[in-house]
């Protein structure tokens, strides 16, 4: 015990001593995570021939590091611009860009970078110090449980159509039809491809994430001055730093809703397979679930900024945990550590822990080191940031097109996916203008293929019974608690208004 | 002294046509003799982070020394493969300066099972890399330790085995030792050879069948059970035995097998380009680099295999008999 807390510590000071790779670093990292199309997976393949070239613990801290901050930079366009960065981005737009409309953009930045780092750096450290517990968890979450892990975010769908049930569904529905586009994951037969080549492989997530909120939200913003509205024009008009400190404030004094949310991403990060995507939707969803006013998410709420931002950082390192104990890469960018640090000789598996301990732990260190490095590096910068929303649309909404094209063409260079993009805005631009919610059609594009994928792979392994679907014990308890998640509000609502009424009645009496 | 001699116009239009044929062939001259001018991009049909990634990176690293030029990778997943595949034949330029780097036994398998919307004599493996068998294998804490006590539980109830794709090679050889033994197998395919480990280990499936060289590099966290062809690494596949030796079988070796293609309208177009593709391979092979670039990506050195145009064209042949044989099983038809 005392020799590993001695070699815990050594390894933290002696990743302090790289802070002259981390800091450049988390500046690429914010810079590519905040460009739609770019990630930290297509950066460190880019940058494959530099970090073949660096010492292994200089690759390895500067590949954590990018990709912590790539995470974090994901959510600044989407807070700004309402352009998430990233699918794991996708839900921070929901609040966020509420939030800068109404010029609270210095705050929603520094609520984000305040959750990010926090959830980011909680999640280290919880996952360091359980990691042989969490590294089971892949044990038991299997397709079966993952179908209701999916079914928690796609019931945001039905959070969404509260305002209109009608409308919402069909946004939902619609989304899904969409996600369903692509060869099927069994046989590889093409559905809905319509003769596209482009499209075998599924719609794609960059294209449809820039056109549903982006590419769209350049067509509306394009009837107005500014994407601010009358008060938002108003408190942007004297900008300072209070603002920023007054989101370090309203993130602090909800640690406890950031500690939870983050460890959502955490366990999500930990299956193979799952994603930010995921953990972000499904940590909203619990987080108004749960709230005491969820009337408010979607309005500008930071509650629901903090969610997202925190669960998806909190997936960067559970990630981590399948990749060092099992040898499991946890997720795309993992795949590609997993490479280069073959590359270096290092063996993942049980063992490592064993064999290279220094490796296991500095990765962890790392991550704990850049989270810290963050916030004190990009805090003072959202005052500055925020000042984007000022510039007048006439200037912005073509540069929105032009990097969301860019975007969506970068991933698979294909010129198909700009017009993708363009096809996705159009169709975001008539939802929005008709009262449909884009985030509902782009939850089921998102979660829609990985929720069939779970459910075609369960049911192969059941040859056909959909008994299965019950068939485990922690899946069970999984889907009470779904069911509990969409029951218990609506009747909670209704006692909440039947005690008031009561109330009312009481306090006319008394009058 | 200086001739004072004027230039007929007979001499003048022959002078004239052989110096525009020269200026119009000059390109293609100078480019023949300075091939490769530029990088040459290699279409991947699978993501990147996996066996071919590592595969590709390995070899290229000696080759490009070779060669004079640089490999840029392009990853075009999707489809078992198939995307890659379509994308490279209807989109690349066919001038040599575009390849496909595939793997020759579940892709062209593919073929078998759906034909592809260009015809498969359009492109030609030109340089195998590797020859890779596949192998059965369980997850270090699976409660089966031998393939005798996979045999004996498949006769029991049906088996969930994880694989990579429907049709591969692997599967095929799964397929085959249930129809000799009697056990019952149900196929799960996963999605690509990190899956399938994932699935093995987790417990997902109740095993899992893949190339064994990406399940060799899996380290400790699998145990393999059975090979699908000779086991030419012993310890590294912890010497599990051969499937033709264990159960009296003749079944062909189960191979993966992975190799650069080109375009057969470049190598008709450009022969001279073709055989400067060809003799390169071929060198890299003998540079004893390779091997130490293989140790160092965690790859086999063991299953290094050259082959030229004919030995790939062999494979291929197999592959496709291969396929129509198994083709009802592996398409659920």
């Amino acid at each position: 015990m005392g020799d590993t807390a001695n070699l815990l510590a050594s390894v933290f000071l002696d990743t302090i001593s790289y802070w002259w790779v981390i800091i450049p670093t988390i500046f690429l990292g914010l810079i590519v995570g905040g460009i739609p199309g770019f990630s930290a997976a297509n950066t460190i393949i880019i940058l494959m021939p530099l970090t073949l070239s660096m010492d292994l613990q200089t690759g390895l801290i500067f590949m954590v590091s990018l990709y912590s901050a790539a995470r974090m930079g994901a959510g600044i366009p989407a807070i700004l611009v309402n352009i998430p960065g990233t699918a794991g981005a996708a839900a921070t737009p929901l609040d966020g860009y509420p939030m800068t409309r109404q010029g609270r953009g210095q705050q929603a930045l520094a609520i984000t970078f305040v959750s990010s780092s926090l959830g980011g750096l909680l999640t280290t450290v919880v996952a360091l110090a359980t990691m042989p517990i969490l590294a089971r968890v892949g044990f038991y979450m299997h397709s079966v449980e993952m179908i209701v892990v999916m079914l928690f975010g796609i019931s945001l769908i039905a959070s969404i159509a509260a305002q209109d049930m009608l409308k919402g569904l069909i946004a939902g529905f619609f989304g899904l039809m969409i996600g369903s586009i692509g060869t099927d994951v069994v046989y590889a037969t093409p559905r809905g491809t319509m003769g596209f080549l482009e499209l075998y492989d599924g719609v794609p997530l960059i294209p449809a994430l820039v056109g549903l909120f982006a590419v769209s939200e350049a067509f509306i913003i394009i009837e107005k001055k500014v994407i601010l509205t009358d008060e938002g024009q108003a408190a942007m008009a004297n900008p300072s730093w209070s603002a920023t400190f007054e989101g370090v404030s309203i993130a602090l004094k909800r640690w406890v809703h950031i500690v939870w949310t983050s460890l959502i991403g955490l366990i999500i990060g930990v299956i193979p397979g799952a994603g930010a995507s995921i953990a972000s939707f499904v940590a909203y969803q619990q987080s108004r679930t749960f709230s005491k006013t969820p009337e408010l998410y979607g309005t500008g709420h930071p509650e629901g900024l903090i969610a997202p931002e925190s669960a998806n950082n909190g997936v960067t390192s559970g990630t981590l945990v399948p990749l060092l104990v099992l040898g499991i890469p946890g997720g795309a960018t993992a795949a590609i550590m997993l490479v280069v640090m073959q590359f270096h000789g290092v063996s993942f598996g049980p063992s490592l822990f064993e064999r290279q301990p220094e490796v296991g732990y500095g990765m962890f260190m790392a991550m704990m080191v850049s989270y810290l490095l963050m916030i004190l590096t990009i805090l003072p910068l959202s005052r500055y940031m925020s000042r984007v929303t000022t510039v007048p649309t006439i200037y912005l909404a073509p540069m929105i097109i032009s990097f969301t094209l860019v975007g969506a063409f970068v991933p698979r260079e294909y010129m198909f996916d700009m017009f993708l993009a363009l096809a996705f805005g159009v169709l975001g631009y008539i939802a929005r203008r008709t009262g449909y919610h884009v985030a509902a059609i782009l939850i089921g594009v998102i979660l829609g293929p990985l929720l069939e994928t779970y459910f075609l792979r369960a049911l192969k392994k059941s040859q056909g019974d959909m008994s299965i679907l019950f068939s485990s014990n922690i899946g069970n308890v999984l889907w009470v608690l779904l069911v509990l998640s969409l029951v218990l509000p609506p009747i909670l609502k209704l006692k909440r208004k039947r005690r008031d009424r009561r109330l009312a009645t009481l306090s006319g009496d008394y009058q | 002294m200086i001739r004072n001699k004027h230039m007929n116009r007979r001499e003048l239009l022959t002078r004239g046509v052989a110096t525009t044929g020269m200026v119009m062939a000059a390109p293609s001259i100078l480019r023949a003799e300075s091939y490769p001018s530029q990088n040459i991009n290699v279409y991947i049909p699978t993501r990147e982070g996996g066996g071919a990634d590592r595969n590709f990176r390995a070899f290229t690293s000696v080759w490009k020394e070779k060669l004079g030029a640089d490999f840029e990778p392009g990853f075009y997943p999707g489809a078992s493969g198939r995307v890659g595949y379509e994308v490279f034949m209807g989109k690349a330029e066919p001038d040599a300066y575009n390849l496909i780097f595939g793997n020759m036994g579940p892709e062209v398998l593919n073929w078998a099972m759906k034909e592809p919307n260009f015809d498969i004599n359009d492109y030609v493996y030109f340089g195998r890399v590797d020859t890779d068998p596949g192998c059965a294998f369980v997850g270090s804490e699976s409660k089966f330790t031998s393939i005798e006590e996979i045999v004996e539980e498949g006769k029991k109830r049906v088996l969930n085995v994880g694989t990579s794709r429907m049709a591969h090679p692997a599967s095929i050889g799964i397929l085959a030792l249930g129809e000799k033994t009697g056990a019952q197998f149900n196929l799960i395919p996963l999605s690509g050879g990190k899956n399938t480990i994932a699935g093995a280990v987790t417990g997902e499936v109740d095993f899992s069948v893949l190339t064994s060289g990406s399940v060799i590099a899996a380290g400790d966290s699998v145990k393999t059970v059975l090979v699908f062809g000779e086991n030419r690494v012993g310890e590294q596949l912890n010497n599990a035995p051969s499937i033709n030796d264990h159960y009296d079988m003749q079944l062909a070796e189960m191979l993966s097998s992975r190799a650069f293609a080109i375009h057969r309208k470049a190598i008709e177009d450009f022969p001279e380009r073709y055989e400067i593709l060809k003799s390169t391979f071929k060198e890299t092979f003998d540079d004893p680099k390779l091997m130490e670039a293989y140790v160092a990506a965690k790859g086999t050195p063991e299953y290094l295999n050259y082959g030229g145009e004919e030995e790939c064209a062999e494979f291929v042949k197999a592959m496709l008999e291969l396929g129509a044989k198994y083709k009802p099983l592996l398409t659920g038809a």
